[in-house]
């Protein structure tokens, strides 16, 4: 899969980079307008990560360009300015998603993924993990070609899981994923939920793929 | 007390002394005017009866008409002054005492004296004296009338520029009506009221866009180096090679990091409702907005074993939809954020008002602080920044809507009049 970053600062571009690159993803970044436009008309990408202010012109005019020219690269918009004209004008525009900063890595890792599903696998919404399946289409999850009846939380938690499979993920970050950043409280209570979800999976797939990591997040893998 | 009704006493007052003293002396003057004259007449009468005493060595017939009256007395050895005085005589003729003024002097002839006393009739004095105090009265009565009206037309129309600048004043409100409509005042006063009430408008308003955009750009610009360090974190953790110490010591920079984007983007979002940057409005099914909220806050309610009571009525309102979600995502996070464990949630929605009430560790709020930013009552623990109520009040205000915070049985009640 190949991924675009489009994004002037540097610190915040290299997490990125260093966070994809543990995933199936060739990412190559661009920190300026002119880089962007240049490498958006020479080649096809997967997903554009396209930051709104950037040196040299605005991100929402490389999006402009990308439609008019009938490129079909899915786009993530990812602006500091958080504000709603801007992000109602990149969806207007023909942008997939919006995530504003500060985000986690996990949560923009998944937005690609949902991102790449959509554009790439037309009639075929389904995410295998070893023996467990994910309609994303249906919400449906099976083991072995068994169905797996999950609730709502939970199937988003393990949908959340695989698409940053073998990566730490936050407590803060699951949080936020799963109840939005107005969460009231502290956020022990998602230990209830994958305490669930574990089981389940021990139940069915009879394998223990999610790892506490000392308290402070979790990590999905199957080594 | 207004200004034209203190004008106004002012000016009748000083009126009414003016003509009050200026009626008094004319009525002094007049009379030792016409007094001067009747004595002239009573000398001119007295050289008359001397004259006569002169040539005819007697004394003439004693008179009695109705306005002069001459009589002779005896005097005998008493020397009789010469004086002039007022008095009443009776008359006869009138059957009333009539005020004459009368000159009494000495006479000698054949060798006896007399006095002789000359009285005329004060009467037509009086009756002139009369008609001028009426003459006065009427003037002061005209006079007044013509002030009042003066004070009441004239300057309720002069003082009208002023009037309507103190009306665009009360109105004038930074968020919702920054530009001033002052009518242009040919009266110099006036006129240099406007210009000063706009320069000052402008200023002010001039501050406050700038104390506006600087919130905002603040905020903004702390957005970058926050996300920065939450992807550095982010790529932190997944090193395996990590202590549980610290790891211990990541998951306080995560949980610090998340508690400032949160103010971040509270601060944020409380400058974009000021700058009115959510427009249009919605169809928003409160009811179901509600319902829809605390589906999302279910986890939460269970951890904490807190029962929740609703009584909604289908309630349509207007309003913008994200607006709409925050005023009830804040004030069910803090029904819930503050209520203590096993504790009870009640929300009534009728037509026209939210009523959300729950119990809490927290003793009675503040009334007239429980709005204001970073406010917290002081036994709460660092748990929401402070903001959340704010942006609630903030909301209110901009819908139009009327928010009120009251202690009753226990229960904190927010209730959200539409």
């Amino acid at each position: 899969m190949k991924i675009l970053l489009v994004e002037d600062e540097k610190a915040l571009s290299e997490s990125i980079t260093a966070y994809l690159k543990g995933e199936d993803y060739v990412c190559e970044t661009a920190a300026d307008f002119s880089t962007a436009l240049e490498k958006t008309e020479l080649h096809t990408y997967d997903c554009i990560l396209l930051d709104i202010t950037l040196p040299g012109g605005s991100g929402l005019q490389i999006l402009k360009e990308l439609k008019k020219n009938n490129k079909l690269d899915g786009v993530l918009i990812i602006s500091a300015k958080n504000a709603i004209d801007d992000k109602v004008a990149g969806l207007k525009l023909g942008a997939d998603d919006y995530l504003a900063k500060p985000f986690h890595l996990s949560e923009l890792s998944a937005r690609i993924a949902a991102i790449i599903r959509r554009k790439n696998f037309e009639g075929n919404n389904v995410i295998r993990f070893n023996d467990i399946s994910i309609d994303t289409l249906a919400k449906a999850v099976s083991v072995n070609d068994k169905p797996l009846d999950l609730t709502k939380k939970e199937y988003e938690l393990l949908l959340y899981f695989v698409s940053n499979k073998r990566r730490v993920i936050s407590k803060n970050a699951i949080t936020e994923h799963l109840w939005g950043d107005d969460m009231p409280g502290n956020n022990d209570f998602i230990y209830t939920h994958i305490k669930n979800l574990r089981k389940k999976l021990l139940d069915t797939a009879h394998a223990d793929y999610i790892k506490s990591v000392y308290g402070m997040g979790y990590k999905f893998t199957d080594e | 007390m207004k200004l034209s009704a203190r004008y106004n006493r002012a000016n009748v007052l000083a009126a009414i002394i003016v003509l009050l003293v200026s009626g008094l002396c004319y009525y002094f003057i007049i009379r030792s005017v016409l007094l001067n004259q009747l004595d002239n007449d009573l000398k001119v009468e007295e050289q008359e009866i001397i004259d006569y005493v002169k040539l005819n060595k007697n004394l003439p017939d004693p008179s009695d008409y109705k306005d002069q009256k001459v009589s002779f007395q005896e005097a005998g050895d008493h020397p009789v002054k010469r004086v002039f005085s007022s008095l009443t005589i009776f008359s006869k003729e009138e059957n009333e005492n009539i005020s004459s003024r009368q000159i009494v002097f000495p006479i000698n002839t054949g060798g006896k004296n007399f006095a002789v006393s000359i009285s005329k009739s004060e009467e037509e004095t009086e009756d002139l004296i009369q008609l001028i105090l009426l003459i006065t009265l009427g003037i002061v009565l005209v006079l007044l009338l013509v002030l009042f009206v003066i004070n009441r037309f004239l300057l309720n129309k002069l003082w009208q520029p002023f009037n309507s600048t103190l009306t665009e004043l009360k109105q004038f409100n930074l968020s919702n009506n920054p530009k001033l409509q002052l009518e242009s005042s040919s009266i110099k006063e006036f006129a240099d009221l406007n210009d000063a009430v706009t320069v000052m408008s402008n200023r002010v308003n001039q501050d406050y866009t700038a104390l506006k955009n600087f919130t905002e750009n603040a905020s903004h610009e702390m957005q970058t180096p926050l996300a920065i360090i939450n992807s550095k974190l982010d790529v932190l953790i997944q090193d395996e090679m990590l202590s549980e110490f610290q790891t211990q010591q990541l998951q306080g920079i995560y949980n610090a990091l998340d508690r400032l984007s949160n103010l971040n983007q509270s601060l944020l979002l409380l400058t974009r409702i000021e700058n009115s940057q959510f427009k249009g409005s919605d169809d928003i099914s409160l009811d179901n907005l509600i319902k829809e909220k605390l589906d999302q806050f279910e986890e939460l309610l269970e951890d904490k074993k807190i029962k929740t009571t609703t009584r909604l009525e289908k309630t349509i309102i207007q309003c913008n939809k994200q607006l709409a979600d925050i005023l009830i995502s804040n004030l069910l996070t803090n029904a819930i954020r503050y209520n203590q464990q096993g504790g009870t949630v009640t929300i009534t929605l009728s037509r026209n008002e939210l009523c959300i009430s729950n119990n809490s560790f927290l003793p009675s709020l503040d009334t007239s602080q429980v709005f204001q930013r970073f406010y917290r009552h002081s036994s709460t623990k660092q748990d929401g920044n402070g903001l959340g109520l704010s942006i609630v009040k903030q909301i209110c205000d901009m819908a139009g809507y009327s928010i009120t915070y009251r202690f009753n049985n226990d229960q904190h009640e927010f209730v959200v009049n539409f």
